[in-house]
């Protein structure tokens, strides 16, 4: 890949040649992580600072690379769901709806009415989990701006263990659920849960005007406006999808550019859009993506239609479902972007197991743009901005 | 297979201080009393939370369970804390790292092993890549299965673990058992890192890639060839990751 040039000076050059840089300047070499608090997992930069700014960032994925693609060769593809829970495990609901749409597409399998509805609810109250659990580690990450910036997280967490209670009542787990099969879902809405749905969302649609006027905090502002901006180009370029793409102004989003499940039924769906491209607009467009999800997951929450949740026969043999070659490619829209699932069919003695199963993680394309973004800014606006990208190390490395 | 527990926690050079002295000698069971109290109610915690338990850790540190309430209080630094809680799967790769950040925490101190991952490796243990539980590189006190455990388990587990710190100091705790049926190992044909008998030149050529990510130009002294490299042994206390002069690693950064 040619190297992107950016407009902004003076340190535009992801592949700087640290020799070649001023002899005079007093120069530093410092490691974030691989065990950081504010990486989110276990990601490791190598940063050049001059003084306090970096000139220079190397980002070392690859500490949490457990195999997963070669892991699902192995299993029939009705064992696959509760591997590829553990992929991104702050939104695993859209693991399982990824791996099976792709699955049912490859093997023509039809997904009745009520579940797509499901999937949809299911699907929208996980973006309101996973956006909440970024919003609280975000301000944690910022630190000190917010009374120990521990207070918004510990109300986040207050939220969405109510949502992770939801989803208990529904499945049984707190997370890693494997309640999606080949075909539709496993567990039925159980009685009284729409009343619980509505509920939730409310009380939380009703306190995120709180953490607004918490966030914005003059300390918040300054240290989030301007900081680490993606213009569109370089957005475009690196593959950046979901609220990083769309806090650059491309207006880009899967539920309505290629709708699946009911979306193409949403007629007014909002999609939100900042133009800025910096923290501020990251965080914007998360804030508003959680309204809008909640706003969708409680009209369609009264709308389920009767019927059956799962298409097909029922699952009784793990290699129950066979298909002799062919290739899919399945794209959903999940809290960070666009998550791929790219099959291959035929693996296997009896074709019952995939052939090779590529997963494209939108974390892996976000953390693309650290050699680009990172220099010029001070050490302390790393942090800022590695928060702001959301990634979850567990989908980067698979 | 699993590290041999040291019994070096609470060595304290106070204590040898106590005893040379005529008389003062009594006072050592006193002072070792609030020693075992202090420990015992301010576990300060370093997270090793590496991937999805570490997201029910922070949910057992945030509002709804609160480990705060137990003294213990979650540090960033493996020098301030006296805990560490391994949550989720270590790699190959990552099991150096979490080694040396071991070594980095003061005595007397505690592990606790959350999750299968942890545990055992779960279902990953036969990959390439992740090691069969952090068990063969540091010892390990308390074991929380569940995939992953809830924050309740945490809790419970945090609990047993003050049982034993006091069981320990009064002398009357013994390691359990293992049933044969269940204390038996399955060992991987290829020997993971840090186990007995791992072929060095596996470890070596690991060493090297990893080495080689490393892009800035410092000249790497020629590596010693008759020097076994010190990650193949799976000894607890002697070990020390490996790591050339003059090039960045994980650990120093805080
Ligand atoms: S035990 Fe389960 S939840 Fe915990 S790290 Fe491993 S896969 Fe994730």
């Amino acid at each position: 890949m040619t190297p992107v040039a950016l407009a902004r000076a003076p340190w535009p050059d992801p592949y700087l040649n640290v020799d070649d840089y001023d002899p005079e300047a007093d120069l530093m070499v410092i490691n974030l992580g691989p065990q950081h608090p504010s990486t989110h997992g276990v990601f490791r930069v190598v940063l050049y600072l001059d003084g306090e700014i970096i000139i220079k960032a190397i980002p070392h994925p690859g500490y949490l690379h457990r195999g997963v693609e070669k892991l699902c060769e192995k299993l029939t593809y009705a064992q696959i769901t509760p591997i590829v829970d553990k992929n991104d495990y702050v939104a695993p609901m859209l693991n399982e709806q990824a791996v099976n749409m792709a699955f049912e597409k490859m093997l023509g399998v039809e997904v009745p009415l009520r579940a797509r509805y499901m999937r949809t609810i299911l699907a929208e109250i996980q973006r309101v989990a996973s956006h909440l659990l970024w919003l609280g580690t975000f301000a944690m990450d910022l630190g000190g701006a917010l009374g120990g910036g521990t207070s918004v997280f510990m109300y986040c967490f207050r939220e969405r263990e109510s949502i992770l209670n939801l989803f208990e009542d529904l499945t049984g787990c707190r997370f890693h659920y494997n309640t999606h099969t080949v075909g539709g879902q496993r567990h039925d809405i159980p009685a009284g849960w729409a009343a619980k749905v509505h509920q939730t969302l409310e009380a939380i649609s009703q306190r995120i005007p709180e953490y607004e006027t918490m966030l914005e905090h003059p300390i918040f502002v300054r240290r989030t406006k301007g900081v680490g901006v993606i213009d569109a180009d370089l957005a475009l370029e690196l593959g950046l999808t979901g609220p990083l793409l769309r806090a650059s102004g491309v207006d880009h989003d899967l539920r309505r550019d290629a709708p699946y499940h009911i979306y193409d039924q949403l007629k007014d769906l909002a999609v939100a859009v900042e133009s800025e491209g910096d923290c501020m607009a990251r965080y914007k467009v998360r804030v508003k993506e959680l309204r809008e999800s909640i706003r969708i997951a409680r009209m369609l929450i009264d709308n389920v239609p009767e019927g059956p949740i799962s298409g097909g026969r029922p699952i009784k043999q793990p290699g129950q479902f066979k298909a002799k070659g062919g290739q899919v490619y399945v794209g959903i829209e999940t809290p960070r972007g666009e998550l791929g699932t790219y099959l291959i069919a035929g693996g296997g003695k009896m074709g019952d197991t995939p052939y090779r199963l590529k997963i494209r993680p939108p974390s892996l394309h976000a953390l693309a743009c650290v050699p680009y973004v990172f220099p010029g800014h001070s050490l302390s606006d790393a942090v800022a901005i590695l928060g702001s990208l959301d990634p979850i190390m567990g989908e980067v490395d698979r | 297979m699993a590290v041999n527990e040291s019994d070096r926690s609470f060595d304290h050079p106070l204590y040898e201080t106590l005893e040379r002295f005529p008389g003062l000698d009594l006072a050592t069971t006193a002072v070792d009393k609030v020693l075992t109290w202090g420990a015992n109610n301010s576990q300060w915690i370093f997270p090793m939370a590496t991937s999805c338990c570490g997201i029910e850790f922070m949910a057992a540190a945030a509002s709804l369970v609160d480990l705060d309430r137990m003294g213990s209080i979650t540090r960033g630094s493996p020098r301030q804390s006296d805990l560490m809680v391994v949550a989720g799967t270590i790699t190959v790769k990552m099991a150096p790292r979490v080694k040396r950040l071991w070594d980095q925490m003061p005595e007397p101190k505690w592990c606790i092993a959350m999750g299968s991952c942890a545990i055992s490796g779960d279902f990953y243990r036969d990959i390439y890549s992740v090691i069969p539980g952090i068990d063969v590189a540091i010892p390990v006190d308390v074991y929380i299965p569940g995939c992953p455990p809830n924050p309740e388990q945490l809790m419970a587990g945090m609990l047993r673990l003050q049982e034993k710190v006091n069981l320990k100091r009064a002398g009357l705790w013994s390691p359990p058992e293992t049933r044969p049926e269940t204390g038996k190992t399955i060992e991987p044909a290829i020997k993971r890192l840090l186990q007995a008998g791992r072929d060095e030149r596996i470890t070596a050529a690991q060493l090297d890639q990893a080495m080689s990510l490393m892009l800035p130009a410092v000249d790497l002294p020629p590596r010693p060839e008759p020097e076994p490299e010190p990650t193949a042994e799976a000894d607890a206390g002697t070990t020390e990751a490996p790591a050339a002069p003059a090039t960045p690693d994980g650990g120093h950064h805080e």
